[in-house]
């Protein structure tokens, strides 16, 4: 028993420590601790079930050991602020007045498109539609929306680039060449590709342009008409 | 607060208690049975083992394996079962060079079987 309690502490921290260095994409709406439980829980119920030369006591002992670890871990998390951090990980803010926090997207190994979509999903359109945007601990997404941010998203931008590449289909979308979108990052004071964090485009033109490690801005494109 | 500190306290018990119990229960069983195997070979290797020694001995283990089965995988109990079987068997025939072996395995079950759910970090990891 005691051995199947030892492994079972041993198990539980490693899965801990693997959901938290793998960052907020693979939690959904659950602390990192809770979902560790959740994914042992049923293993440990199910195999000594089946498999019957295993005795019922080993699961029974590796539940009461997960149930253990679970009490601990809540009142860590209802009583020790610090070591809550380091448990169930902190809220990380991915878009702030500057625009996209690249440093906190990759410490949760999201990416730009990742946020685009989390955006997307909760009925912001145009990155710079938020003022705030920010990944909450057990990997749920909040934004604070602008005042007036229903008018800056009166056409679906798309992504042209996406960490320094050029997303050839919404460029054709565009009815426009990658040679067209280089000399407009020129004039913008962007001669490598490479440092351009993003750069999207709406169907009348107004384009979002953030550089790596700099605030991003926005500007119209003298575009004749809307092409979508 | 209190509510949690009372599970934590008592599922720490639990633990502690059934573990301790276990590693003595296992540990005694197998103590017991090893001296009851270690008489039946010092018999059969001096020629006098009978078939009802064998029995008594297995009667001895029955007795003892079905509370045995709380504790231990099945399949880790039926290989003791095995090798005392056939053991028994050698001596209803008188055969008991071909016995010797099989109480030989056993004796080494019960050396073994308990260490191998003992506290250390080999078994651990």
């Amino acid at each position: 028993m005691v051995l199947v309690f030892i492994r079972s502490v041993v198990i539980f921290i490693a899965l801990l420590i693997f959901m938290r260095l793998m960052g907020k994409r693979q939690i959904g709406e659950m602390q990192p601790y809770e979902l560790v439980v959740t994914l042992i829980i049923a293993d440990l119920a199910c195999i000594p079930m089946q498999d019957t030369s295993i005795p019922l006591a080993y699961g029974l002992v590796a539940i009461l050991a997960v149930f253990l670890l679970h009490q601990i871990v809540c009142m860590i998390d209802l009583n020790f602020e610090k070591l809550k951090t380091v448990v169930s990980g902190s809220p990380n803010v991915v878009i702030n007045k500057n625009g996209i926090d690249d440093t906190q997207l990759k410490k949760n190994n999201l990416d730009v498109s990742d946020l685009i979509e989390s955006l997307r999903i909760e009925g912001y359109f145009s990155l710079d539609a938020v003022d705030y945007a920010l990944y909450e601990a057990e990997g749920t997404f909040s934004a604070l929306p602008k005042k007036d941010y229903q008018n800056l998203q009166t056409s679906l931008p798309v992504v042209i680039v996406d960490e320094g590449k050029f997303d050839e289909k919404n460029v054709a979308l565009t009815q426009k060449n990658r040679a067209y979108y280089l000399d407009i990052l020129k004039e913008h004071g962007c001669n490598n590709l490479k440092r351009v964090l993003v750069m999207t485009v709406d169907g009348n033109g107004r384009v979002y342009l953030q550089k790596k490690g700099e605030k991003y801005e926005v500007f119209t494109l003298d575009w004749q008409e809307t092409l979508w | 607060m209190i509510k949690t500190i009372v599970s934590i306290l008592i599922s720490l018990g639990l633990i502690t208690g059934l573990s301790v119990y276990e590693l003595y229960y296992v540990n005694d069983t197998f103590s017991f049975f090893r001296q009851a195997v270690l008489s039946l070979y010092d018999k059969t290797e001096a020629g006098q083992a009978t078939y009802e020694d064998g029995t008594a001995v297995q009667l001895f283990w029955e007795r003892k394996k079905r509370y045995l089965h709380i504790w231990l995988p099945h399949t880790s109990i039926l290989e003791v079962d095995y090798q005392l079987y056939e053991a028994v068997g050698y001596l209803y025939v008188h055969d008991f060079e071909s016995a010797l072996p099989k109480l030989e395995v056993v004796l080494g079950m019960c050396e073994n079987i308990p260490q191998a759910y003992r506290l250390s970090i080999e078994n651990i990891f």
